[in-house]
């Protein structure tokens, strides 16, 4: 099987590493710049799973040693349309699309390009980030989950894959309801980036307030009853270990969408929280802690577009 | 008459350099360093109104050059406590305490500490900043304090001296009839702009850009809005419009000074702007969704700052 990754941030970079170390045929498809270097250096990861140097495949032309088995899409959202014309090529008629992107919106644009049949459900549960070299600083969660859309038996490229990342010591792997998944991860990351970015501190930082745990709590309740009205309703389990997660005292807990910001960076506002709160609007679902939450991120975008990224 | 001014920074510094300059009795309660720089270098006004390098009169302690009829303080409202304390010597059977805050809670604080009757209103407009020399840099064209009885009788013996001595020196402003109105008008208006550009890190126009943004301003403007009616204070219809234009003007590149203080760390006035209103609100059984999402985001500015957490990641 032979695997193609776009991207070698903190998701696909890490991911792609341990797979090459476990001798899975895994290529990354990746920009002239960060070809170069990874090309030069190999994919340097520092994680408590064990820090690495990774020489790896790389490749600058979707067309280039293809077609590819399994492609996965581990780019960030605002980025959807650049990647679906650089993996493109790579594609071909058993190719299986395995996207990894947060939120649901990339589904629709993916499906109308390529064929839906094409297209797996995939999510990830790797934190980390990248360094100021391209390092890639893993910091804890080590999981991915994919599977079919439609629930019916995974067809073989995922079967493949999944046994790929148990060889490579990547938990979670083929999920026979990634829906679901997709929800419960959606509800959380709605609520934490949401949070995170609106309110500019930790999870910590958040419960140390007066109200601020119950703001959390509200949202999470909000995103929940968008999940439900969708037919993903969370069971009382995950919604129970996300409202714990999310109002800790003391926890460092941060959504990535944060420290994106305080850089001056793109966001992926309207994909995480834009997208939940217009699916509440649809619904009927009030959500007034979404609402402030989406229009704090499009003000930073409009500030962003203004100052060109300054952070004061 | 004989004033006294707690500090000799931005709005102190600078009335008070023009009282003195035109003859009115001021003295400035400062601490060592600037009364020293004060006596090497003057106090240094440089304004759209004329510069200005002049010797004052400073004390290190109230207790001396007393006793004063007027006593006027200017802090932050965080060190309204420790501004409290600075000036308690000064204050005599016959002294009226001037204070030039906004919001509305130092009254009271003050009111416990001295008694209601000594304690009038006061209003400053005045754009002006300190500079690391002690510099005061007057670069706005106006420059205006307002004061006048809470209740609304008329002003005692002393204000109005305080208002012929402000009229001779050139600030704008004096005696206000209704100065409580005034203050809340201004708190509305401060209050609404703070708690937006604050809660969505943006100037008036960033926030207008935003697909709710104009929807969040005006609901917040509105929560404010009610808490001065229950209050007894609506600013009437006019001058609501007033607060509701300013607020909404496309590219506009106004930002609550919050804002500026939030990006660099220092510390914000949250619990006095925007908390008190709050408060107030809850007492009149008044919904503030907004103003408490606002005020969420300023606690947690305060904790991450109270954590060594501003200014690096926030992992």
């Amino acid at each position: 099987m032979k695997i193609l990754i776009l991207g070698a941030g903190a998701v696909g970079g890490y991911w792609g590493a341990r797979l090459t170390q476990a001798g899975i045929d895994t290529t990354f498809l990746l920009r002239e710049k960060r070809a170069a270097k990874v090309k030069a250096e190999g994919l340097v990861v520092k994680s408590p799973k064990g820090d690495a140097i990774v020489p790896v495949k790389v490749i600058t032309k979707g067309g280039d040693g293809g077609p590819y088995d399994v492609v996965v899409l581990a780019c960030k959202a605002y980025d959807l349309d650049s990647a679906m014309e650089s993996i493109a090529p790579a594609i071909g008629p058993d190719s299986t699309i395995v996207p990894m992107l947060n939120g649901h919106a990339h589904f629709a644009a993916l499906d109308k390009k390529f064929g839906a049949e094409k297209v797996a459900g995939g999510l990830a549960r790797i934190s980390g980030m990248l360094g100021p070299n391209g390092e890639i600083l893993h910091s804890g969660a080590n999981g991915v989950s994919f599977g079919e859309r439609d629930g019916k038996p995974a067809r073989a490229s995922l079967v493949a894959l999944d046994a790929a990342c148990k060889k490579a010591g990547i938990e979670g792997g083929l999920n026979p309801n990634i829906n679901q998944d997709l929800w419960d991860k959606w509800i959380m990351l709605g609520s934490i980036a949401s949070m995170c970015s609106a309110m500019r501190g930790t999870v910590g930082d958040i419960a140390a307030t007066e109200d601020g745990a119950a703001i959390m709590v509200e949202i999470l309740e909000e995103c929940r009853k968008v999940a439900t009205a969708e037919g993903f309703p969370p069971s009382d389990k995950i919604v129970g270990a996300i409202r714990a997660g999310l109002t800790t005292p003391g926890s460092k807990a941060v959504a990535s969408i944060l420290g994106d910001m305080e850089k001056g960076g793109a966001v992926e506002g309207a994909q995480i929280v834009g997208d939940m709160l217009g699916r509440a609007r649809k619904h009927g679902i009030a959500a007034p802690n979404l609402r402030f939450a989406y229009a704090h991120l499009q003000a930073y975008e409009a500030r962003r577009a203004r100052t060109g990224g300054a952070t004061k | 008459m004989k004033i006294l001014i707690l500090g000799a920074g931005a709005i102190g510094g600078y009335v008070g350099g023009r009282l003195h300059q035109t003859g009115t009795d001021v003295t400035f309660l400062v601490r060592p360093a600037r009364r020293q720089a004060i006596e090497r270098d003057g106090l240094v006004i440089k304004s759209t109104k004329g510069d200005i390098t002049q010797k004052v009169k400073t004390v290190l302690g109230a207790g001396e050059g007393g006793p004063y009829d007027i006593v006027m303080l200017t802090p932050k409202a965080y060190d309204l406590d420790s501004a409290i304390d600075a000036v308690a010597p000064a204050i005599g059977a016959n002294t009226t305490v001037v204070p030039l805050l906004n919001g509305m809670r130092h009254i009271d604080v003050l009111s416990a500490k001295f008694g209601a009757g000594k304690i009038v209103g006061g209003l400053a407009r005045v754009g002006v900043a300190m500079g690391p020399d002690g510099t005061i840099h007057h670069t706005s064209p106006f420059a205006a304090i307002s004061f006048g009885e809470r209740d609304g009788k008329s002003p005692r013996a002393a204000l109005v001296a305080f208002d012929a001595a402000i009229r001779k020196s050139g600030v704008d402003g004096g005696l206000h009839a209704n100065i409580v109105q005034d203050l809340w008008d201004k708190w509305i208006m401060l209050c609404s702009l703070a708690s937006t550009c604050c809660l969505m890190r943006g100037t008036s126009g960033d926030i207008l850009e935003a697909g709710e943004g104009k929807a969040i301003v005006l609901e917040t403007v509105e929560e404010c809005h009610k808490v001065a009616t229950a209050a007894g204070y609506d600013p009437g219809a006019r001058g609501m419009e007033t607060v509701r234009s300013f607020l909404t003007r496309e590219k506009s590149m106004f930002a609550a000074s919050m804002l500026h203080d939030l990006e660099n760390g220092a510390m914000v006035e949250a619990d006095h702007i925007v908390g008190d209103m709050i408060a107030r609100a809850r007492k009149a059984g008044i919904a503030t969704p907004n103003l408490r999402l606002a005020y969420a985001h300023l606690q947690v500015y305060l904790y991450r700052r109270s954590r060594g957490g501003i200014g690096k990641p926030a992992r």
